[in-house]
């Protein structure tokens, strides 16, 4: 009860942008839960649905493709990146929820691997162990979880990257161990070959859409089980560890113990990924297992939002799809190179009027350049693009391709990363007519030298669009934004 | 706005009438003679740590093709898939050769273990692969039907090479190293029973093939140790292995197996070196290949030529499919390429293959290089 | 006994290149909390500065230019394009991520690591560029007690390696760039609001780091003679696992991490075998990490509640 006198009325609210309540401030400032319009009312729809209906419904798609026609290759893929995205959610328990850098994660997978190889094989033995299905996976996993605990004892002492590094050991140790020591039981470098294939309820899985589909069941219940978790007592007691451990442990929560079963919850997880991948791929080498292997899973789990399991899988589904499916085909290298330019320029290039100009001076510049060259020396247009299909014959007279074309590739190619990092740096007005000659020194690199080494482009791209996705989205697609308070 | 709309539209238009207008006059060339057409994949490690190796490979493969689709009139072209030395990466390449009905031969993968990877699946699609530097006897025992070989295997050069140097250089105390792959590995497991029945003193390293500082492991050589033995595939780790010899003041003799065969890169003076063909730069008949080949990518190694063979034999399968009126498919090249007799190829050895895909009467020769750093052929 | 200290001089040698790039990984690393994959790479292409160089002169075995003025030449021209490119990648890929959570710089560093090696691949081809020192450092200027012999190369190394910790060092402790250094890391925002250039002691801190890769990069040329676009991964993860074994962030951890992993290596491949180095080294470090969980120099760290 107050006995001060009501305020008096205030001015009428000004007219223009308000903080706090006006739609465009509020995006400005991400404070925002949904996209705008009819996006916004979709997202809202979905949530209502409740997520295991969501992913339910994501795996009946994903399952249903190989029945309008997937061929062996994209089948392939698909396994390949089902097998990273078991790991990326694995990984995510130990990464994104309990904030653990474990750089020694592919051990686990390698060690599921190793382990069903020599128990379901010839190996071992005159005939071999060749337990069924049904126990040699448990075995593994729980194996594995043992060794994940193991594993994470320093982390009772160790923090941050001293852990890190303590786990890189581990992996790289895993690696040299299965390669030179015991190479009668281990194979060494010839790694166990003649695995037995997985038998489910008696029926053995030996085509490629077999171990599809089961990775398609296994991804969706290892998904519901940790949404489950994330949800439990555990998952909150992992958050809080991330969080501040210290704060966490005042409050009763035993910190060593979680980071443990982290640890070891992962191991299982990526245990179970191995088998998988031993029984698909029917041998296990110990180069399977090595760093660059891991950096493609962090690669996955970072890009989809560490902390997230659905972006955990969304950013390895997508990472492996475009890295080992579509940048092995040279063509759609070529789509995805091009689409990618022209997609980066309709996102950030505002307003549409400096978009259309900017794509119309490119396409002048270039018939300018190409009719100039021509008209100079017959050489610098001797050669032709070599990007296949339409895409080749529609800029056969818009880009020049000299008669040595690598040479020109690859001076090319260094002026381009210079004007790239140039474009950073400047003001907007600048930047604007810069773009032009960029566009067409890349369309010219890409023709000239490019396209005409997938090899090594597929790994130039991987690597341009790891940066350009973390810098346009650092916090992952599906992550969430945090602040981090370094001490 | 509006404006911006018919600059956008003006531009795309431009484009297409561009594209229109080069595809029409790029079509009237083709519809001349009806031409053997064909693609061949190509799998090998084209970038990782052993992409010297692959690139090397896939560009005499690129040479053999280019120069048979002049001799043989055929429009054969190569698809390349990178497998970075992983079996795991071979299988998703094969799969994606396998699906792609046009490719109906594959050379490599370079590997061992990716041969035993990848032989299944081959076999299953019965696609023809032929592959220049797996060496691993195991490969030939009839597991994989659709596999073969321009190399010969590593239980005829280990023992040959063994036999040899007790024979020879009689070392009391010998040192051999392996790099940690299959390749090597294989060598080792060869020679090792040899020279212990000898009653020589072995001492078995081993390093990785990444390492490029061998002084430590120099460091290890006794003075009573006349030979190392390095079964390796990177040539040039052996010359730094030579010149930290030097360095170290360490009198052994260094005796490699044909990874090492690298005129220009291996060149230790007093070392031996042996390889499944003849030096193709001493051979007169392979002067063109050699000076294309130099011209073109520089020095080369031990890698290219039986690749260049292996793409060799299959251009001239094709050919001969198509001379027959077939269009060539899976089954017949694969045919196609079991009947092969060529008496003469860039190995300076008849290529003939045997039931399970070996190079018959594969033979090793051994080489000693000289001051100059030229590779002298030992006879007998 | 000449074995013992044979393998000794060849560890501290191996250590000392180690070190330097330690050094440099240490220092960004101090500054922006940043773990460099992209730092070995960056070792690479000084290697591949140094052979162009040596190339340009008219090659190995027909230099037009005496070997000091060439040596002189190579670490300047190493030090300052590796610099420059530092400064780039960190103004390119590394800005705009310095408030977002630390895992997220470290996919973008990734990403540069793939990109320099395959480009390094694209531009340089795949073959091994040698630097053949033996053509004109002869094998036979060193020195050689009793049994041990010292390459002059080696010796080179060892000086410079010095020459620069200790040059760092000054730098970081006594001039006004290195007090801006120790301030940024200290507390980015409160050396903003003291006045100082927060952006130009990042890029000069990058710039230093990667000048020292660079340099270490033609050092390893000319010690190890080979150069492809590859070696750069191995050196870097070396060069990590110096840079925390020492005690991350502490520069002479960092130099006594790198030195501990190239004898450790050196001494294991000759006392114990050659096969299992890598595991032994591991548990050594293993062990070393347990004993001291900070490093062998770094502070322990004080929770702030």
């Amino acid at each position: 009860m107050s006995l001060d006198p009501p305020p008096p009325a205030g001015p009428p609210p000004p007219a223009g942008p308000q903080v706090g309540a006006d739609e465009w401030v509020a995006r400005q400032a991400h404070r925002r839960e949904y996209l705008p319009s009819w996006l916004g009312r979709a997202q809202r729809q979905a949530e209502r649905v409740g997520w295991w209906p969501r992913l339910a419904l994501a795996g009946l798609a994903a399952a249903a493709l190989p029945l309008i026609g997937l061929g062996g290759f994209q089948l392939q893929v698909g396994i390949d990146a089902m097998v990273v995205a078991l790991l990326a959610v694995g990984l995510n328990i130990t990464v994104g929820w309990t904030g653990l850098l474990d750089l020694g994660y592919v051990a686990f997978f390698g060690f599921g691997a190793y382990g069903f190889a020599l128990v379901s094989s010839g190996q071992i033995g005159a005939n071999g162990i060749h337990l069924p299905t049904y126990l040699s996976i448990p075995l593994v996993m729980i194996a594995a979880a043992v060794l994940g605990l193991l594993v994470g004892l320093p982390s009772r002492r160790l923090v941050g990257d001293y852990l890190a590094i303590i786990t890189l050991f581990f992996g790289e140790a895993f690696v040299e161990f299965t390669n030179n020591v015991a190479p009668n039981t281990l194979g060494g470098p010839n790694g166990i070959v003649g695995i037995d294939p997985i038998s489910i309820f008696g029926h053995q899985i030996t085509t490629n859409t077999g171990y599809y589909l089961l990775l398609v069941v296994v991804l969706v219940v290892t998904m519901g089980v940790l949404r489950l978790l994330e949800f439990s007592r555990t998952g909150r007691a992992w958050r809080a560890v991330r969080e501040d451990p210290l704060a966490a442990g005042s409050m009763t929560i035993p910190v060593d113990r979680v980071k443990l079963m982290a640890f070891a919850l992962g191991a299982a997880v990526a245990a179970m990924a191995g088998t998988i991948f031993a029984a698909q791929q029917i041998s296990v080498f110990p180069t399977d297992f090595d760093t660059p292997f891991l950096i493609l899973i962090y690669a996955g789990l970072i890009l989809g939002g560490a902390g997230s399991i659905a972006g955990a899988a969304t950013g390895a589904l997508l990472i492996m799809v475009i890295y080992d499916g579509l940048l092995r085909s040279p063509t759609d290298s070529g789509y995805l190179f091009y689409g990618l330019i022209l997609l980066t320029l309709l996102v950030k290039l505002r307003p549409w009027r400096r978009l259309g100009l900017v794509l119309a001076a490119t396409a002048a510049l270039g018939f300018a350049v190409h009719a100039i060259a021509a008209a100079i020396s017959a050489r610098a247009v001797a050669g032709s693009p070599s990007s296949n299909g339409w895409i080749g014959s529609a800029l056969h007279d818009w880009v020049i391709v000299p008669a040595n074309a690598t040479a020109a590739g690859n001076w090319g190619f260094v002026t381009l990363v210079c004007l790239l990092i140039a474009l950073v740096q400047v003001r907007s007005r600048t930047r604007t007519i810069l773009l032009p000659p960029t566009l067409y020194l890349a369309a010219f690199v890409w023709e000239t030298t490019l396209s005409a080494q997938p090899a090594v482009t597929r790994q130039l791209l991987i690597g341009a669009i790891l940066i350009v996705m973390m810098n346009a989205r650092p916090q992952g697609l599906l992550g969430q934004r945090r602040v981090e308070a370094i001490t | 706005m509006k404006t911006s709309v018919i600059v956008a539209a003006a531009a795309a238009g431009a484009l297409a009438v561009a594209g229109c207008g080069s595809s029409s006059t790029s079509s009237t060339a083709s519809g001349a003679t009806k031409s053997c057409v064909a693609s061949v994949g190509m799998e090998g490690p084209l970038t990782g740590p052993v992409a010297v190796l692959g690139q090397e490979q896939l560009h005499f493969a690129q040479l053999a093709a280019a120069t048979d689709n002049l001799a043989n009139k055929t429009k054969i072209s190569i698809v390349q898939g990178d497998t970075q030395l992983n079996p795991a990466q071979a299988t998703t390449v094969t799969q994606q050769f396998t699906s792609n009905s046009k490719i109906v031969a594959v050379v490599g993968p370079a590997g061992s273990q990716e041969v035993e990877a990848v032989g299944p699946l081959m076999a299953r699609a019965g696609l023809a692969f032929i592959s220049g530097s797996a060496t691993a006897a195991a490969l030939t025992t009839g597991k994989y039907p659709t596999f073969f070989r321009t190399v010969s295997k590593d239980s005829v050069q280990g023992p040959q090479d063994a036999h040899y140097i007790i024979n020879n250089l009689h070392p009391k105390a010998l040192m051999i190293v392996d790099d940690q792959e299959a390749y090597s590995t294989g060598l080792v497991a060869a020679m090792m029973p040899i020279f212990q029945a000898a009653g020589i003193k072995v001492d078995h390293e081993s390093v990785s093939q990444k390492v490029t500082d061998f002084s430590s492991l120099v460091a290890k050589i006794t003075p009573s140790t006349t030979v190392v033995v390095l079964p390796w595939q990177v040539a040039s780790n052996a010359q730094q292995f030579g010149r930290n010899m030097a360095q170290e003041k360490k009198k052994a003799v260094i005796f490699g197996t044909d990874g090492l065969f690298s005129p220009g890169t291996f060149s230790i003076n007093g070392s031996y070196v042996s390889s499944f063909g003849p030096d193709i730069t001493a051979i007169p008949a392979d002067a063109k290949i050699v000076a294309a080949a130099t011209a073109k990518f520089g020095k080369f190694g031990t890698f290219g030529p039986p690749v260049y063979a292996a793409q060799h034999v299959i251009d001239e399968a094709i050919a001969s499919v198509c001379k027959s009126g077939q269009t060539p498919s899976r089954a017949n090249v694969l045919a196609a390429i079991k009947k092969t007799n060529e008496a003469t190829t860039i190995l300076g050895q008849p290529i003939k293959f045997t039931s399970s895909g070996d190079v018959v009467n594969g033979k090793f020769f051994l080489f000693k290089i000289d001051s100059t750093g030229k590779y002298n052929l030992i006879p007998g | 006994m000449g074995f013992f200290f044979q393998e000794l001089v060849n560890g501290i040698t191996t250590g000392a290149l180690y070190s330097l790039v330690a050094l440099g990984f240490s220092m960004v690393y101090g500054i922006l909390k940043l773990l460099n994959f992209a730092h070995g790479d960056l070792y690479m292409v000084g290697a591949y500065v140094g052979f162009f160089v040596i190339q340009w002169f008219g090659g190995p075995q027909s230099l037009s230019i005496a070997v000091p003025l060439l040596l002189l030449i190579m670490f300047v021209l190493a030090a300052v394009l590796v610099g420059g490119l530092g400064v780039a990648i960190e103004r390119f890929a590394y800005r705009p991520l310095r408030d977002a959570p630390r895992i997220a710089p470290l996919i973008t560093a990734i990403g540069v690591s793939f990109f320099l090696e395959n480009a390094a691949l694209l531009l340089f081809g795949a073959q091994f560029r040698v630097y053949n020192t033996a053509d004109f450092i002869s094998l036979s200027s060193g020195i050689t007690i009793g049994s041990v012999t010292i390459d002059s190369v080696q010796i080179m190394v060892l000086v410079l390696g010095l020459l620069l910790t200790v040059g760092l060092r000054e730098l970081v402790n006594r001039t006004k760039l290195g007090k801006q250094m120790r301030a940024v890391a200290a507390d980015r925002e409160a050396a903003e609001m003291m006045g100082i250039n927060v952006n130009f002691t990042i890029a000069a801190t990058f710039f230093l780091g990667s000048a020292l890769a660079g340099v270490a990069g033609v050092m390893g040329g000319l010690l190890f003679n080979q150069v492809t676009p590859t070696i750069g991964f191995i050196v870097g993860l070396k060069a990590f696992t110096a840079a925390v074994v020492g005690g991350i962030g502490s520069l002479p951890g960092a130099m006594l991490g790198g030195l501990l992993i190239g004898v450790a290596e050196s001494m294991i491949t000759g006392y114990i075998s050659s096969t299992y180095t890598n595991l032994f080294v591991f548990a050594l470090l293993i062990v070393v990490m347990l004993v001291r969980p900070s490093g062998l120099l770094g502070r322990a760290q004080l929770q702030k509640v």
